[in-house]
């Protein structure tokens, strides 16, 4: 490969001096060797950042909210409202804004100037006539076809599609990071109590993991998501993470009954090293390869469930400028095909994403797929 | 043998109990109840009288604390007794009764298409392995493995809503039957069920025809290398029963614990797929007595759905020890 400038793990057999003359690589250095060498895993992890950059500059991209403005001699960031309402400035409430910038800034104080998003669109709102000084109103209903205006057309109601795609980014790598995380903290200590101690407690946390892989999960997540008086976001990433967390513990409980076993816990056993200090200092690391694959494809299965949930009406409440809730809106109305299409494709390139960078973990840090893979 | 058997038989009737009554637990204290959900839809002018409502409770059980209300449930199952859906107002097992039917149809015909192109798609990817059709073959088929099942029916739904309606290809896209099934003659019901059973069908099976033939790949890889494939080569077998009879036959045993996993699938459906397309099965039932909190049809549901899962590991289990003489459980 061109752009590798290191050649050792390339070159097929170097002769025993030159591998003894370097230091060797570390695990982690010499499976992010392997993972860069895949160039599907590799486009899938730009693909994420890239997901990732939108997500962080989702009001910069698409909003009706200055990034930064001067207003009465002093300087606001009001687009940070998009991440926290509450972050919006006061003074835009006492004079009277009522969300519309644009006209608001040059009447009230005509020395403001203001820096705007990409794109004047809003994932809230339909954006009226002459909002912008000269720009149609958002087209409503079927009439929202994508357009100069609108690229990725608007929905019944006349907002934004792409706008509400940038926002929905947000929520779907979050989702994916927060219930993965929780699902990986909860999974990990379990498997690593029930795979170290064994005995009765391995029974007993074997008995609880099949308990909750028994239950039907939808049981579980409305029911749980059905207990909360007003569900958000947060909540639902909760309710992901403590359903989803059992396939990474069973790993996990495998993972350190093979390793329990292994010379250097004996050995750090013998240097008097506490049960803690051996499963989280030395066990886990070992361990964690083999784990970090399911919690790859965990955070596009949560992604996936999210979407699904919102697509069937459970996600978190309007308005929240969910994927899965605009697929829930253009499954009412089939001939707003771009209701379904841009969204479905979001979901399906972010889904294909992660299941790619998984795929290239395991390859990347399994030494047996790592020679099948030669 | 034996022996193990019975004693997963008995931790498996443990694990079911801890089930219901955790289900029972969370489907009691969700918030509304049928009665509170059925009065939100009749007119605000029309409401029902407080001893009314209290007598209406009692009727349908509500009126005890829940776990008062789920040793009565379990005394009614040990008499084989599911109890009466709150809603359809009929026994719970008529109305999953009703629902196995289009459930299975679509299950069923969905696993022996994929078995049926899987196997061959596996087959024919082992041999061609790393030329460019296989890399392009297994590439487009892990896109498909990505591809959301809900994301592709409602995509095939706007392609054949906006594209193919009034066209040859005309299907219809929600539904088991068209209104006038009951007219149909016996052959014309058929290829009615058949038009409306294909797009869901589609959006069942593709998932899992990814899933199989990189699963059957990934056996043969195994198999492929070891020595008597080697040695049936060199003694010049075809190279079609080298792949077929003495490398395939030989990946059967995984394939046996996963028709064990299989189990409870094919009989819990797909909410999601069922409610997109309308198909009167298990995963709509589900969907719909979670939302009308009709309580004792998620119990009979939840009991169904854990006993195949349980019931699926131990025949998964079992099996493997019968078709592998290398295992054992004594």
């Amino acid at each position: 490969m061109p752009q590798d400038e290191r050649q050792p793990a390339d070159v097929p057999a170097p002769p025993a001096e030159v591998v003894a003359s370097r230091p060797s690589r570390g695990f982690w250095a010499e499976a992010w060797v392997h993972f860069r060498r895949r160039k599907l895993a590799m486009t899938a992890l730009f693909f994420v950042l890239a997901l990732a950059l939108v997500a962080i500059f989702s009001p910069m991209i698409a909003g009706t909210k200055p990034i930064i403005c001067k207003y009465k001699g002093r300087i606001y960031f009001p687009a940070m409202a998009y991440f926290n309402p509450r972050w919006e400035n006061e003074i835009f409430y006492r004079d009277k804004f009522r969300k519309r910038y644009p006209e608001n800034l040059w009447e009230k104080d005509p020395e403001s100037w203001a820096v705007w998003p990409l794109i004047y669109q809003d994932p809230y709102r339909r954006v009226a006539a002459d909002e912008w000084p000269g720009r149609p109103g958002n087209p409503t209903g079927a009439d929202g076809k994508p357009s100069r205006q609108n690229l990725f057309g608007t929905n019944q109601a006349g907002v934004d599609v792409l706008a509400q795609m940038v926002h929905g980014t947000r929520i779907a790598l979050l989702v994916g990071f927060v219930a993965t995380g929780i699902a990986a903290v909860i999974g990990i200590t379990i498997g690593a109590i029930a795979g170290f101690m064994g005995g009765w407690v391995d029974i007993v946390l074997s008995r609880f993991i099949e308990l909750v892989m028994c239950i039907p999960s939808l049981v579980l997540i409305l029911a749980l998501i059905a207990l909360l008086d007003q569900p958000t976001i947060w909540h639902l990433m909760a309710v992901l993470g403590v359903t989803g967390w059992t396939g990474i513990a069973r790993l996990t409980r495998g993972e350190f009954i093979k390793l329990s076993n292994a010379e250097f816990v004996t050995a750090a056993r013998a240097l008097g090293a506490s049960r803690l200090r051996i499963m989280f200092r030395h066990i886990l690391p070992n361990a964690l390869a083999p784990v970090l694959v399911p919690i790859t494809f965990g955070i596009a299965a949560a992604i996936l469930t999210e979407a699904a949930l919102s697509f069937l009406g459970f996600g978190a409440p309007p308005p929240n400028p969910s994927w899965g809730t605009l697929l829930n809106s253009g499954r009412e109305n089939l001939q707003m095909w771009w209701l379904i299409v841009f969204p479905g494709t979001a979901i399906f390139l972010t889904v294909l994403a992660y299941n790619l960078i998984g795929e290239g973990i395991q390859e990347a840090t399994d030494p047996r797929l790592r020679e099948a893979g030669k | 043998m034996l022996n193990y058997i019975l004693r997963r038989i008995l931790i498996g009737a443990g694990t079911l109990l801890l089930i219901t009554f955790v289900v029972f637990a969370l489907v009691r204290n969700m918030p509304g109840s049928p009665l509170t959900l059925d009065l939100a839809e009749v007119d605000p002018g029309r409401r029902i009288r407080e001893e009314d409502f209290e007598r209406m409770k009692r009727a349908y059980g509500l009126d005890k604390p829940w776990p008062v209300a789920y040793v009565h449930w379990l005394g009614d199952l040990v008499q084989l007794d599911l109890g009466r859906s709150l809603y359809e107002k009929e026994p719970v097992t008529t109305v999953i009764g009703r629902r196995i039917g289009p459930t299975l149809l679509l299950s069923v015909a969905s696993l022996m298409l994929m078995y049926a192109l899987a196997v061959p798609l596996g087959l024919y990817s082992t041999v061609r392995s790393g030329k460019l059709d296989e890399r392009t073959t297994s590439t487009v088929l892990y896109m498909f493995y990505s591809l959301p099942s809900f994301v592709a029916a409602l995509l095939l739904l706007v392609f054949f809503s906006l594209k193919l309606q009034d066209t040859a290809f005309e299907l219809p896209l929600r539904g088991m039957t068209s209104g006038s099934f009951a007219e149909m003659s016996f052959l014309g019901k058929i290829v009615d069920v058949l038009r409306h059973m294909l797009l869901p069908l589609i959006c069942y099976t593709y998932g899992g025809l990814a899933y199989y033939s990189r699963f059957v790949k990934s056996n043969m890889e195994e198999v492929i290398r070891q020595d008597y494939i080697r040695t049936a080569r060199a003694k010049g077998v075809h190279p079609f029963n080298v792949i077929v009879h003495h490398a395939f036959r030989n990946t059967l045993i995984p394939f046996v614990t996963m028709v064990g996993l299989m189990l409870p699938a094919l009989l819990s459906g797909s909410v999601i797929l069922e409610q997109i397309f309308s198909w009167p099965g298990m995963g709509q039932l589900f969907f719909q007595s979670i939302s009308r909190r009709d309580y004792p049809t998620i119990m009979g549901l939840t009991l169904m759905f854990s006993f195949l899962v349980l019931l699926g590991q131990l025949l998964a289990d079992v099996l493997y020890a019968v078709v592998d003489p290398r295992v054992t459980y004594s």
